[in-house]
């Protein structure tokens, strides 16, 4: 492993038992299926998909918030999933995650300021004197003001409460930052602050972001390489801006052209491919390529035989037989 | 131009509508003097943050907010008649008859313990003289027209029984169940995912072409308004800041609030580097500022922002700010209003 990479995952999988039952037995649903990817240190990854594609549950088989059902996850050079909690401490100190409701995962009976010190606290870093300190520049750090340290969550905006939530993922000094759906619950103004200062605080902390959200506008903004998810699968990965232009697989394809667009120029608006039906129950996977019975580029191998994941062309991975616009990839990178 | 008095020949003209709920805290002031005209086959948006007064606006003209506390004021014509203060029952055959309405939740317009074929059936025999039997086929008819997949099957089955997306053309199918002049959809695809909106949004599109109603359509999306809408209107803290044809807000918007919001969007069409912000939270609904509600995060703020400023403009691009053609355009000019792309 190059000493770039911070994370790396291969061929992760998480099954949760599911409420289907074929036969009286229960099916087990494949939240994630054998996802693998590498994070290099100070860049950002964004993952992109819809609803129930397992973004959530990839993130917490990262960090071990989850224990995976099978695969590796390499942190700093070291297997995680194989150590106990106590060996596991240290490594998770390094990695915080930021999640998507600003209300549920704050403590509404304390005081936001105890809630930016406990980590530290937890984790015994610092006298009080040095904890309070710290405390205060983060506040100061996120744009909120240290004077309302002794106030509880519900008397922030969501705004700010999502500051909050990211002053205190940072007060260990962690290298990784996980964020879940960080913006989704905001208003757009109150959203551009929190990516703004998201993004600063990258700048000035090295940090490394791994980015969930399902809205591809901010996934393009924040990402330096995205993966797109489907059903538990990473299908296409590559650098954001080269994957937003010329999409390899044809769900990607598909996804971005139907995003509204503001139309502001008089640059012709992307053909709107529009997809039938609805993502597939993952306890009852579609054989072959998972997307075959929605995907327009289909052909009889694709019922059959699961396409590989592989690199396409220089940093550009594709599981599909029938890529588009391979072509015009070849002649830009 | 100005919106003074009633147009005749829109479906829905809304003059001077004004809401406001009497609180513990003081009077909240949810909608405070919109004024707007839908013509006929017009698709006209309604886009603003949350807490801006959509959807309260849209229930108070239907009748639908009920709270004791609220007090209504001001003027909604429908097809020239007045439907403000109408009794319950008028309002009732209004309703579901020639105006549809389409939700966010799908399940606030779905009973969970009946078919969705019962339901349609329930509200076409409302307002129609018609058979069971009837009432049923057309309901068939209104499943296949929404695009679900074998309709006669389908319409003995319950609302659980279908996706987030099927429920929601489920819901689309009784609103046009009886070819309504008008269809009000607040935020209808916010809960979806971006390809099952493409095509809730590509079958509303298509059914506003062949049945020719006019469309409501709230959402807090600029990119579903310029996808959908003709027309605009921005609400901030109750108030209409911009109201214009949707190609002239978005491309030369002229209220400071349209410029943020308008910048602040990441694109995946474009790459966006810095996005640009609004200083400041959303006003609280108690605290509304008596002139510019907008005064308190606009860098462009003069003395004159502490009086209200009017809505007004050339043709119909209407504005409520002080500021003026000069000042926009030198403003438009050096500032990037519109985020870099
Ligand atoms: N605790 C759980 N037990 C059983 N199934 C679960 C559990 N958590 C998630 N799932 C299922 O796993 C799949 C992936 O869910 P996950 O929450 O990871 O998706 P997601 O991409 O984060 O979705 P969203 O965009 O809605 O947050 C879904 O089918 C979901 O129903
Ligand atoms: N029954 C009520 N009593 C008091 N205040 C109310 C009541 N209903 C709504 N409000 C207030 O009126 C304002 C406008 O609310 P409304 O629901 O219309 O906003 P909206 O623009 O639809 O927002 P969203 O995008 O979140 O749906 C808000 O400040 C809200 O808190
Ligand atoms: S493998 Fe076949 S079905 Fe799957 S995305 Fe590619 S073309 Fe479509
Ligand atoms: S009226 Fe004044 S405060 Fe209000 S938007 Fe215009 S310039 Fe800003
Ligand atoms: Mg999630
Ligand atoms: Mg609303």
């Amino acid at each position: 492993m190059s000493d770039d990479v911070l994370l790396k995952a291969t061929d992760v999988v998480k099954n949760y038992a599911s409420r289907r039952r074929v036969k009286g037995l229960r099916t087990l649903n494949t939240a994630v299926n054998g996802v693998s990817l590498e994070v290099t240190r100070g860049e950002t990854l964004g993952i992109v998909g819809e609803s129930g594609c397992g973004k959530s549950t990839l993130a917490r088989c990262l960090v071990q918030l989850l224990p995976v059902t099978s695969g590796s996850v390499q942190f700093n050079g070291v297997e995680l999933t194989t150590l106990s909690r106590r060996q596991l401490r240290p490594h998770r100190r390094q990695m915080q995650l930021v999640f998507q409701d600003p209300y549920a995962s704050l403590n509404p009976r304390r005081t936001v300021g105890d809630i930016v010190a406990d980590p530290m606290r937890i984790n015994k870093i610092g006298s009080d004197a040095e904890i309070s300190s710290r405390v205060r520049t983060l506040f100061e750090t996120v744009g909120l003001d240290p004077s309302s340290l002794r106030r509880y969550p519900h008397e922030f905006s969501g705004g700010q409460r999502q500051r909050i939530g990211i002053a205190r993922s940072l007060s260990l000094n962690p290298s990784l930052v996980v964020a879940d759906e960080p913006v989704s619950a905001l208003d757009v103004s109150v959203q551009a602050q929190v990516l703004n200062l998201m993004t600063d605080l990258q700048d000035e902390f090295k940090l490394t972001y791994l980015f969930i959200a399902h809205d591809l506008g901010v996934v393009r903004h924040v990402s330096d390489r995205v993966g797109v998810m489907y059903l538990g699968e990473i299908v296409e990965l590559g650098a954001a801006e080269a994957l937003y232009e010329r999409p390899l697989h044809p769900y990607t394809e598909a996804l971005l052209s139907v995003v509204p667009e503001l139309n502001d120029t008089d640059a012709p608006r992307r053909e709107r491919i529009i997809i039938s039906g609805d993502v597939p129950d993952p306890s009852d996977r579609p054989t072959g390529c998972s997307f075959h019975p929605r995907c327009p580029a289909a052909t009889d191998i694709c019922t059959t035989e699961k396409p590989a994941f592989v690199e396409l062309r220089p940093g550009r991975f594709v599981a599909c037989h029938h890529p588009r616009n391979v072509d015009a990839v070849a002649l830009t990178t | 131009m100005s919106l003074d008095d009633h147009s005749t020949d829109a479906v829905l003209s809304v003059r001077d509508l004004t809401v406001s709920f009497a609180t513990r805290q003081g009077v909240v002031r949810a909608v405070d003097g919109l004024s707007f005209d839908v013509g006929a086959k017009e698709v006209l948006g309604i886009v603003g943050e949350s807490g801006s007064g959509k959807s309260v606006a849209m229930y108070s003209m239907l009748g639908l907010v009920r709270d004791a506390n609220v007090s209504i004021s001001g003027s909604v014509l429908f097809e020239g008649r007045e439907i403000l203060g109408l009794s319950d029952a008028d309002m009732q055959s209004v309703r579901g008859g020639e105006v549809g309405m389409i939700f966010q939740d799908p399940m606030t317009a779905l009973t969970p313990v009946y078919t969705v074929g019962w339901q349609i059936v329930e509200q076409l025999r409302a307002h129609n003289e018609m058979t069971k039997k009837a009432a049923y086929e057309r309901a068939a008819e209104l499943l296949a027209e929404v695009g679900i997949p074998d309709p006669k099957s389908r319409i003995n089955h319950y609302p659980h029984e279908f996706s987030g997306g099927m429920r929601q053309r489920v819901v689309i199918a009784m609103a046009l169940s009886c070819n309504p002049k008008l269809l009000i959809a607040d935020e209808p695809t916010t809960a979806l995912d971006v390809t099952t909106q493409a095509q809730i949004l590509d079958l509303m599109g298509r059914l506003q072409a062949t049945h020719g109603s006019s469309i409501v359509i709230i959402t807090h999306d600029m990119g579903v308004i310029a996808e959908i809408a003709h027309r605009v209107v921005v609400m901030y803290a109750g108030r209409p800041a911009e109201i214009g044809p949707e190609i002239d807000v978005v491309r030369s918007a002229r209220h400071p609030y349209t410029w943020g919001l308008l910048g602040a969007v990441p694109r995946a069409d474009v790459k966006t580097r810095r996005l640009v912000t609004i200083p400041g939270n959303a006003v609280s609904p108690l605290e509304v500022p008596p002139g510019c509600a907008f005064a308190p995060r606009c860098q462009y703020r003069m003395d004159i922002c502490e009086q209200r400023p009017p809505l007004r403009g050339a043709h119909d691009h209407l504005d409520a700010c002080w500021l003026s053609d000069e000042q926009r355009l030198a403003i438009r000019s050096t500032a990037t209003v519109r985020g870099e792309s």
